[in-house]
């Protein structure tokens, strides 16, 4: 069994190129439409750092219920957080491009708007970007150290280092689960600045962990793929098949909650938030949205047995990386932008950030032997069975 | 309606295992297996088929439509009232009311048929294989076929504590 995962040489230059076509992507934005390019960038940023942060989660999540059968495979998610560093930078960049995305960021805006005046002690620019270093220092910092710790345990055989393991995924599941549901409302629910909902944070933060297990699912499906993980068997894919089927139907419920008590309530500042997306020009995806991230999976995942499949679930993990996409266009775009527009830019812009996620990924997961080398439990997961 | 079983007693389940390979080789039926635990191998080994969760399906399907029909009926064709400008057919507020009573429905009908599938029903006379069925031993239970001795035989070859004949 390989230990330790080599990548191929052309697989970085694949990620290269992919990040040239980002940049030449946005340059063209910039030449274009610069409002539609910042909505963009903000876009792939949150995009990326949910699937960072849903990841990371993940990999807490299997340690502090003391999950025997993830231990094979617990590095995937462990270095799918890699990207959050490089996410913070770009998240940082984004200073520039405040005005051109929020409403409320725009110069002399609280002289003619009374609701975002009354607004203004929290939602200003410098205070905005204190928030965002916080949160990024918080999430950083707690990463760091769960990394830190395995590889500290892949050295010594010492159990000591499993249960600060335990803590600190203790400590950055307290840490995700309140400031990532606050960066959701910072960084996405501003944008509709009149707008406001109490479930948005706490919905965008539980699904992160939704996306973060398909990308788990994908990337262990692409090193068996390459010949690793051997030992990954049925029973495996099945636990992970279980993650998207119970997420999705959180998805279905806290979608609709959001929208049955707006829609029944029916209080003009805050229908004015679905207007556009309920009858406007965003009908299709609105429904779109909903039934990539709930009903096929909920529908294909209720059989057991086609939650064994890889290929079940390499179709069901792409079509959820799609439907993240989707939902989160349809949460910034008509408040950022406006009219809906989808092209090269779109389509450019995610490549190159994919790049850029990819190659942080499996830089991150080359530097560590692939399979835990002390982990108590590893035993139990490699003969894992149900 | 009661006959003969054969039943044997086992200590280990290795041991279990090992008659119940030797049964399948023969294609004996058999009736049923209990133990102080569930065991991933016996399970694996002895499966059976269950069409219990497609008529599930149905059940559901039934109720979902079912309700919806009411719904439908009610607020649109036999009693519409307006409500705060909103159409008569609003599908929204009916989500939450489809989506419980589809589960209710599923699992009442559900229930039943399994009670009525497996002749479980209150007041039925209870069933005993052995005073040391809920203890720490495990029984396989047999059905008589059509050669019950060769049966006793090979249960007795491959390890079986005891071997006893019991109606029921």
């Amino acid at each position: 069994m390989e230990t330790t995962y080599t990548p191929k040489k052309n697989m970085y230059l694949l990620f290269a190129a992919l990040i040239i076509i980002g940049i030449i992507a946005i340059i063209t934005g910039f030449l274009t439409d610069t409002e539609r390019t910042w909505s963009n960038i903000l876009l792939n940023n949150y995009y990326f750092i949910t699937i960072a942060i849903g990841a990371t989660l993940f990999y807490s999540l299997q340690y502090i219920t003391n999950s025997g059968w993830s231990a094979l495979i617990q590095r995937v998610p462990m270095s799918l957080g890699a990207f959050l560093p490089v996410g913070a930078v770009l998240m940082l960049l984004m200073y520039f491009g405040l005005p051109q995305v929020y409403e409320w960021a725009q110069p002399g805006i609280t002289e003619t708007d009374k609701l975002i005046a009354h607004k203004a002690p929290f939602l200003n620019v410098p205070f905005f970007m204190i928030r965002l270093v916080f949160y990024f220092a918080l999430f950083l910092s707690a990463a760091w150290v769960l990394r830190k710790y395995a590889k500290l345990e892949d050295e010594n055989a010492d159990l000591k280092y499993h249960k600060k393991s335990r803590y600190y995924a203790q400590v950055f599941i307290f840490v995700a689960a309140i400031f990532f549901s606050f960066a959701s409302k910072d960084w996405l629910m501003t944008i509709d600045s009149h707008w406001y909902s109490t479930l948005f944070g706490f919905r965008n933060m539980v699904l992160s962990m939704y996306y973060g297990s398909a990308a788990v699912i994908l990337m262990v499906l692409f090193l068996r793929s390459q010949g690793y993980f051997a030992k990954v068997n049925d029973a495996h894919f099945h636990d992970l098949a279980r993650y998207i089927f119970r997420f999705s139907i959180v998805f279905g419920y806290l979608w609709f909650m959001q929208f049955l008590i707006l829609w029944y309530a029916n209080i003009p500042e805050l229908t004015v938030y679905y207007y556009p997306r309920f009858l406007g020009d965003w009908q299709t995806l609105f429904y779109v949205e909903l039934f990539i991230n709930f009903v096929i999976p909920f529908v294909v995942m209720m059989s057991d047995d086609l939650g064994k499949k890889p290929k079940v679930l390499l179709a069901i993990s792409t079509l959820l990386m799609i439907g993240l996409w989707i939902s989160i266009f349809v949460q910034i775009m008509p408040g950022a932008y406006g009219p809906m527009k989808f092209g090269f830019i779109e389509i450019g812009m995610w490549l190159g950030y994919a790049g850029l996620f990819l190659g942080a990924t499996f830089m991150a997961l080359s530097k560590f032997s692939l399979v835990p080398k002390n982990h108590p439990y590893l035993e139990e997961s490699i003969h894992h069975h149900i | 309606m009661a006959y003969k079983h054969i039943i044997a007693k086992f200590k280990e389940e290795a041991v279990l295992l090992k008659a119940l390979t030797k049964m399948q080789q023969e294609k004996v039926t058999l009736v049923d297996i209990y133990g102080p635990f569930a065991t991933h191998d016996i399970l694996r080994k002895f499966t059976r088929e269950s069409k219990l969760p497609y008529a599930s399906i149905i059940y559901g399907l039934l109720s979902l439509t079912g309700i919806f029909g009411l719904m439908y009926y009610t607020s649109v064709i036999d009693y519409p009232i307006n409500y705060g400008g909103k159409p008569y057919f609003s599908f929204p507020p009916m989500v939450v009311i489809m989506f419980l009573v589809t589960i209710l429905g599923t699992t009442i009908l559900s229930v039943l048929t399994f009670h009525g599938r497996s002749m479980v029903f209150p007041g039925k006379p209870t069933k005993i294989i052995d005073t040391d069925v809920t203890d720490d031993t495990f029984y396989m239970v047999v059905d008589q076929n059509y050669n019950p001795e060769e049966i006793k035989g090979w249960l007795q070859e491959s390890g079986a504590d005891e071997v006893f004949e019991k109606e029921f």
